[in-house]
């Protein structure tokens, strides 16, 4: 992970400190697709491996396909709203991703793009919303609880703490970054389970020792959303500072 | 009960249930026993070569013995050995990989498993165990129980494994009918999100179901708009073949005339 972009607060009235830290626009979701797609590219066969000793290994070359998918049909949309573009995203995936992450993930990013709506930026409440949709679609498709060694244990302990670093008067940054990190502490707590949804759950007590691919893209996610959003936010500052400076 | 063989076979299980390899002590806290104890049956099952230790790090794990023992299993059980050319003729049929399975318990067990015949990387599944409401095997081989078993089954746990699932007792009474009339089941992502299978029952001299064979693949090439009846009838062909080579007549056969 790279380190936190150091956010340039001073010289910003609240008011414009407040504007900043609500926004998030179709740019910072075009952003985050990216950051996706450079992940799953890297980490491919990493997931592959993974998928190998509980599933049928294929994982990592599905999620890769499907954003590389994603990313060319979103590449040739100028203009969308984040949440149109996330329901592009979730169609695509439906559509070229085969075995089970298609519909899941599929699903997650609709569901995400629906709660969104057309809203030209929305902010940190709206984005929890959409999150919140994802987990409710993905649970309606795979069933899943917490605990059965599946996406949905990265995915959940990501939310409650998005969720409570908001309540607790955190910012987006620090929301998206406990996220991140809850989701990777998920992500590890599903080495020692044994699985009980999907091919791992036919392998019985030998699905336990290894961690879950779909947890791990699902952190794969929210460190990448994490990134586009620190990413962002700093070139909004940068911006932002320039039209302070040539301002009166 | 023999005491001790009913500990060995807990070290055995212990050893079987993760890829890492454990220590005398961690055996013995994880089964209760002293390490004295867990020790002295270690030691019994290596000179077996039920268990092997890892010279590097003391830790034992599972050992040579055992896999031939499950070769031994596999080979012992007359429905595998009958159905490896009928399967193979399935698989390439139809383009799909093919299941083989024995009903145990309220659990599919899968005994054979063809790959799908297109050079892709895919895991052999033999050994996996699926619960028998949420595959098509399962509901081939229930619809021809009798009713006492078949009842039995039903009132069992029927665990969701999916959103699609089926777990009303009614629902399933209901397809199962529909399989018998078909002469082959079907399942719909109902124990793995994107996977479909459709299969048809296995019978043996007496008419009675020992198993059934089927095709198993993502949903958009099985399932396209329902099951594609040329699919239907390359399985029901094959679970008639392989039934009349374990002694089913026709008139015994209750899926023969399908």
């Amino acid at each position: 992970m790279p380190a936190a972009v150091a956010v340039p607060w001073a010289g910003w009235s609240p008011r414009a400190r407040r504007e900043a830290a609500r926004i998030v626009d179709a740019a910072c979701v075009r952003l985050w697709l990216t950051e996706v797609a450079a992940r799953l590219a890297a980490e491919r066969d990493f997931l592959t491996q993974l998928d190998a000793a509980i599933g049928d290994a294929d994982h990592g070359v599905n999620m890769h396909r499907g954003f590389t998918a994603v990313m060319a049909r979103v590449g040739a949309v100028e203009e969308a709203t984040g949440g149109q573009l996330l329901k592009l995203a979730g169609r695509t995936f439906v559509s070229t991703v085969g075995g089970a992450a298609g519909p899941l993930y599929g699903t997650a990013f609709l569901q995400a793009g629906e709660a969104l709506g057309d809203a030209e930026r929305f902010g940190p409440k709206l984005l929890l919303d959409a999150m919140r949709a994802s987990l409710e679609g993905v649970q309606r498709v795979g069933a899943a609880a917490p605990g059965d060694k599946t996406m949905v244990d990265a995915l959940t302990p990501a939310l409650s703490a998005y969720e409570l670093e908001l309540r607790t008067g955190g910012s987006l940054e620090t929301a998206v970054s406990g996220a991140r990190e809850a989701a990777a502490e998920g992500m590890r707590a599903t080495i020692p389970l044994q699985a009980r949804k999907g091919r791992a759950s036919y392998l019985g007590p030998r699905s336990v020792g290894h961690q879950d691919p779909g947890a791990t893209s699902t952190t794969l996610m929210f460190a990448a959303l994490e990134q586009a959003v620190l990413a962002d936010r700093s070139q909004r500052f940068a911006g932002g500072a320039r039209r302070r400076v040539s301002g009166p | 009960m023999i005491q001790s063989v009913g500990r060995a076979a807990r070290i055995l299980k212990a050893l079987g249930s993760e890829s890492a390899r454990l220590g005398v002590t961690e055996l013995a806290e994880r089964l209760g026993l002293a390490k004295a104890t867990v020790y002295g049956l270690l030691r019994t099952l290596e000179a077996h070569q039920l268990v092997e230790q890892d010279l590097e790090t003391g830790k034992y794990r599972l050992g040579p013995a055992l896999l031939q023992l499950g070769n031994a299993f596999l080979d012992n059980n007359e429905l595998r050995a009958r159905s490896l050319l009928w399967a193979e003729t399935l698989a390439s049929r139809a383009r799909e990989a093919v299941h083989v399975g024995v009903l145990y318990g309220p659990n599919v067990l899968l005994v054979h498993h063809v790959f799908r015949p297109d050079n892709s990387l895919q895991i052999l599944q033999v050994g996996a165990s699926i619960p028998w409401h949420a595959c098509a095997l399962g509901k081939a081989m229930v619809a021809y129980l009798e009713p006492d078993a078949r009842a039995e089954l039903l009132a069992g746990p029927l665990p969701r494994l999916t959103g699609r699932t089926v777990t009303g007792r009614e629902a399933l009474e209901a397809e199962l009918a529909v399989a018998v009339a078909r002469g082959v089941a079907v399942e719909d992502q109902e124990a793995i999100v994107g996977e479909a299978g459709i299969a048809a029952a296995l019978f043996d001299n007496r008419g009675a179901v020992v198993g059934a064979i089927g095709l198993a693949g993502p949903v958009e090439r099985l399932l396209p708009d329902g099951p594609v009846a040329e699919t239907v009838s390359a399985v029901k062909e094959a679970a008639r073949g392989l039934s009349r080579e374990l002694g089913a007549g026709r008139p015994a056969m209750p899926g023969a005339g399908a």
